[in-house]
């Protein structure tokens, strides 16, 4: 059924003026979503859902139509409402659109391995496992609100482009984590495990939810959520901060990863996401950071948040080097954006969250690579200073400069030894001198793959899913504070 | 399944009224079609159409509650969410609280304001909508490069449960914002208006270009100091403020487990008496909803009244748990805000009598803010985010704009930046709303304190 519904709307956008189409069939497109808060089912959801999306080029201008109608007759209108849409933009649009020729495997299949299929697992073991995690959350009467989740999503894909790319692909993706949050007299402290945003996550299987040890990792996370209400506020003022590995990894999201999408920096989503910083010309001079730091983006990382086989465009997913030794030497491309940069090739990095969305730059797997210290040799070069771990509120603006990051929890480092808890700790600063104030990075003991489900771009919003791989690290003279 | 039942809405009803004795379910079945029109760099480069009929499905067994939904609405595909949803029911915990899906009564509402010929737009009417932005902002801004978003369309809500209740609302919506930008300069400067209706044809969507081409700054933005200013918020950035407000001090799940900004403080004064904040879903002055995702039918609820801090809003789950009436906010409770609780999404802050002249005139010195940006919480017990200025940032003195200034941090609270209100502006707008959801109607506000904690280099 599928593969028809490929032939009809392809055959259906091949009309007079359309240069190119490509057509995505998602179905299934399964989403569990399993949560207990405060002993009560805060959401028991199983989502099914599937569709057609539409992509077409006039030589001057694209249009796109989605639509939940999984049928010829949905297929056919989806092409036709793309065709009038791109026959209409084209009025007005005066530049040709040009688009790189792709070269490499163009078709083929692509399958998440997985050991335990999570959607086959019984909705009561998940349940339990979240049921009992979530009960150990609550160490004491301050602590208010308790939460386990466990989330899954199984995406079911037929490519098809009418320059020649087809592929199939079916992407499983688990994630799980605990959260607890404390109130006393109007103070409120969040702590969470493994990380924000729902735990982590991985391209995996159940497995990958089993190793968390949710429950184990509980009763530590509402101690410390308690223990928050009576710790003193982070100090304020410049200082050696050391970051650990799921603050870095949301510090490489939004200060690099989201900077060298090649699409905002040639302005396509400046009313909303914004720009960046990075301007075209300086690929290959500009010195993002200091000579520690050596970024990648690895659509092919095993499980990875962004790994898969084709982007949306159908171009093979590929390793791409972003930051060496310090240096900016690549972007974060689609087959458009490339071609406008004089590429030969896309980065493959045209991601849609859905059959009825249009595929836009998306990051991959964006990861710092390891350095060579280990944690303790990290904190033994500071005489004075602090140990910020797991987000609680993230800024950064428009160009991706001026950031302001919250963490939940903060250690004092004095003398290369980790001091008790700092509570409401907050760091700030600007996106270059920050990543050149780096002055050692963790070594692969302190490395993790860390998911993260919610990353938002794009009118109407669509939410990514991506991983970043991060070190501890240690920066100088960086402004923290207390809030 | 009832025999005889062919159109969704029947299966949907049969469904319902064909779970066994002790089952209960309530559903939402929706069928939206959205035209978005993106533009970039002074040309359209995202046109996109979207068509869905959806249906969520909600049954309780004993108290326990689960959720599927489906995009299959053949008899097979709600069978086997109905299914899907008894399973997820089957392994809840018992919500002790539930005191079954509601059925208060009211008239059958349906439309409030409603334009058909806004969801009936063609590809090709929304895209000259759009053309007419960007010929606005070009002649207003030559050499300005413009970017933004045109969204047209519409959605048709059904609700159904087993006390049967069988509802339904239609809305429709028109939405545009619109940024100018000059990146060639250095700092690079920027200016940005939006505005919303639920009828295109009132939508006057050259006048939201022509603004933003108008906000563009002339010279180059000088550098401010962080630190305390009394500051004029331009309406975008009081919907931005009062958004939050609405989760963090309104929302149902915060007054439930107690993390509310507003915790001890509903029935007092968090504001001077001219600040009026009411949600209110049934206003055309928003993009108006006849029932809530329950069924509910939707009214006007006073959040803010006089300056007095009113109550957290309500739906089926909330309600129980605080022993609270219904207000009419549920959403779907499949939806990724659902984390959050009921929420007001229908906000309208009461205009004032201040022109905008009269608004930098009683500046007298400050910040004038036309838009905020990536807006996160720091702290929700004491209402406290940030994020940053962009888009039209400038500097009053002496009463008068004396130029722009590069882009600001703050670090502020919200029940603060209420608390300093001085000035109510005249004019209100309805923005946001983005696909029909949260939006806001606000004026500008001239508020005495607000703290900026750094800057950036534009």
């Amino acid at each position: 059924m599928s593969e028809t519904l490929l032939g009809v709307a392809l055959d259906a956008a091949r009309t007079n003026g359309i240069r190119y189409a490509d057509v995505r069939v998602v179905t299934p497109q399964r989403y569990l979503n399993l949560a207990v808060r405060n002993g009560n089912a805060s959401s028991l959801t199983s989502s099914l859902s599937s569709g057609i999306g539409v992509r077409v080029r006039t030589d001057r201008a694209w249009g796109f139509a989605g639509t939940s109608e999984l049928t010829p007759a949905g297929a056919r209108q989806a092409a036709r409402d793309a065709v009038r849409l791109a026959r209409a933009a084209s009025r007005g649009a005066k530049r040709p659109l040009e688009l790189t020729d792709e070269a490499g495997p163009r078709d083929g299949r692509y399958a998440t391995p997985l050991r335990e299929d999570p959607f086959e697992v019984s909705s009561d073991e998940v349940v339990a496992l979240l049921t009992d995690a979530e009960r150990r959350l609550h160490a004491s009467a301050d602590v208010k609100s308790g939460i386990a989740s466990f989330q899954a999503w199984d995406e079911t894909k037929w490519f098809r482009s009418s320059d020649g790319a087809s592929f199939h692909s079916r992407i499983v993706q688990v994630g799980a984590g605990v959260s607890a949050t404390a109130v006393r007299a109007g103070m409120v402290q969040t702590r969470s495990a493994p990380g924000p945003f729902g735990g982590d996550f991985s391209q995996a299987g159940f497995e990958f939810v089993r190793g968390l040890g949710l429950a184990s990792r509980a009763e530590e996370v509402g101690k410390e959520a308690v223990q928050l209400l009576d710790a003193p506020a982070c100090p304020t003022g410049p200082t050696t901060l050391v970051l650990g590995s799921s603050q870095l990894a949301l510090q490489v999201h939004e200060s690099v990863g989201h900077a060298v999408e090649l699409d905002r920096i040639y302005g396509s989503e400046a009313a909303y996401a914004g720009t960046s910083w990075v301007a075209p010309e300086a690929i290959g001079t500009l010195a993002y950071g200091s000579a520690g730091m050596n970024i990648i983006a690895d659509a092919t990382e095993a499980g990875g948040m962004g790994t898969f086989g084709w982007d949306d465009e159908g171009v093979v997913a590929q390793r791409v080097p972003i930051v060496a030794a310090g240096t900016l030497v690549g972007v974060l491309t689609s087959r458009e954006t490339a071609a406008h940069l004089g590429l030969a090739r896309s980065g493959g990095t045209a991601r849609a969250d859905g059959p009825d969305r249009s595929p836009l730059i998306r990051m991959t797997n964006i990861d710092l690579q390891p350095g060579d210290r280990s944690f303790d040799e990290l904190l033994s070069g500071v005489k004075d200073g602090v140990f910020l771990e797991t987000n609680r509120s993230w800024s950064i603006d428009d160009k991706r400069l001026n950031f302001q990051f919250g963490t939940e929890v903060g250690h004092r480092i004095v003398n290369g030894e980790l001091g008790g808890l700092l509570r409401n700790s907050i760091y700030a600063g600007m996106t270059p001198e920050f990543w050149r104030s780096m002055d050692a990075v963790g070594n692969a003991s302190t490395w993790h793959l860390w998911g993260l489900p919610n990353c938002g771009k794009g009118q109407p919003s669509q939410l990514a899913r991506v991983s970043h791989g991060a070190p501890a690290a240690r920066f100088r003279n960086v402004s923290v504070r207390g809030g | 399944m009832a025999r005889g039942a062919s159109t969704p809405e029947a299966l949907v009803a049969a469904a319902v009224d064909g779970l066994p004795s002790g089952t209960t379910a309530d559903a939402r079945l929706t069928r939206s079609t959205w035209t978005t029109i993106r533009f970039a760099n002074s040309r359209i480069h995202q046109p996109l159409i979207e068509r869905h009929a959806y249906l969520s499905f909600r049954v309780a067994e004993g108290g326990r509650l689960g959720t599927a939904t489906t995009v299959d609405l053949t008899p097979d595909g709600v069978a086997a969410v109905v299914r899907a949803a008894r399973s997820m029911a089957r392994v809840a915990p018992v919500e002790k609280r539930f005191r079954g899906f509601p059925n208060d009564g009211a008239p059958k509402p349906t439309r409030v304001a409603y334009s058909s010929a806004t969801v009936a737009t063609t590809p090709e009417e929304a895209t000259r909508v759009a053309e007419r932005i960007l010929a606005a902002t070009a002649a207003g801004s030559p050499g300005g490069r413009t970017a933004g978003v045109l969204n047209v369309g519409g959605e048709t809500l059904r609700v159904l449960n087993s006390t049967g209740l069988n509802r339904s609302t239609e809305t429709s919506a028109a939405q545009t914002s619109v940024l100018v930008d000059r990146p060639e300069r250095d700092p690079p400067v920027s200016g940005w208006s939006e505005g919303a209706h639920w009828d295109l044809r009132r939508l006057d969507a050259a006048r939201v270009g022509r603004e933003a081409a108008e906000r563009v700054a002339t010279s180059a933005p000088e550098a401010a100091a962080p630190g305390e200013y009394r500051v004029l918020l331009r309406a975008p950035a009081v919907g931005d403020l009062l958004g939050f407000l609405a989760y963090l001090g309104f929302g149902g799940n915060g007054e439930v487990e107690g993390w509310s900004c507003l915790k001890g403080r509903r029935g007092k004064r968090i504001a001077p008496s001219d600040v009026n904040l009411v949600d209110d879903a049934r206003s055309r002055d928003t993009l108006p909803s006849a029932i809530d995702y329950e069924g509910v039918a939707t009214r006007a609820l006073p959040l803010i009244r006089h300056g007095v801090a009113g109550p957290a809003v309500t739906d089926v789950l909330t309600s129980g748990r605080l022993r609270k009436p219904l207000t009419g906010h549920a959403l779907s409770p499949e939806a990724p805000q659902s984390y959050f609780g009921p929420i007001p999404s229908h906000l309208v802050l009461t205009p004032g009598k201040a022109r905008e002249d009269e608004l930098i005139r009683e500046t007298k010195r400050g910040i004038l803010v036309t838009r905020f940006h990536y807006v996160r919480v720091v702290d929700p017990g004491k209402s406290v985010i940030t994020g940053m200025t962009r888009d039209g940032t400038y500097r009053i003195e002496n009463g008068e704009i004396a130029g722009p200034v590069r882009n600001l941090r703050f670090t502020q609270s919200v029940l603060g930046a209420l608390h300093d209100v001085e000035l109510v502006g005249r004019d209100a707008r309805l923005m946001g709303g983005e696909r029909g959801g949260m939006a806001s109607t606000c004026p500008d506000l001239v508020t005495s304190s607000f703290r900026f904690t750094s800057a950036t280099l534009f």
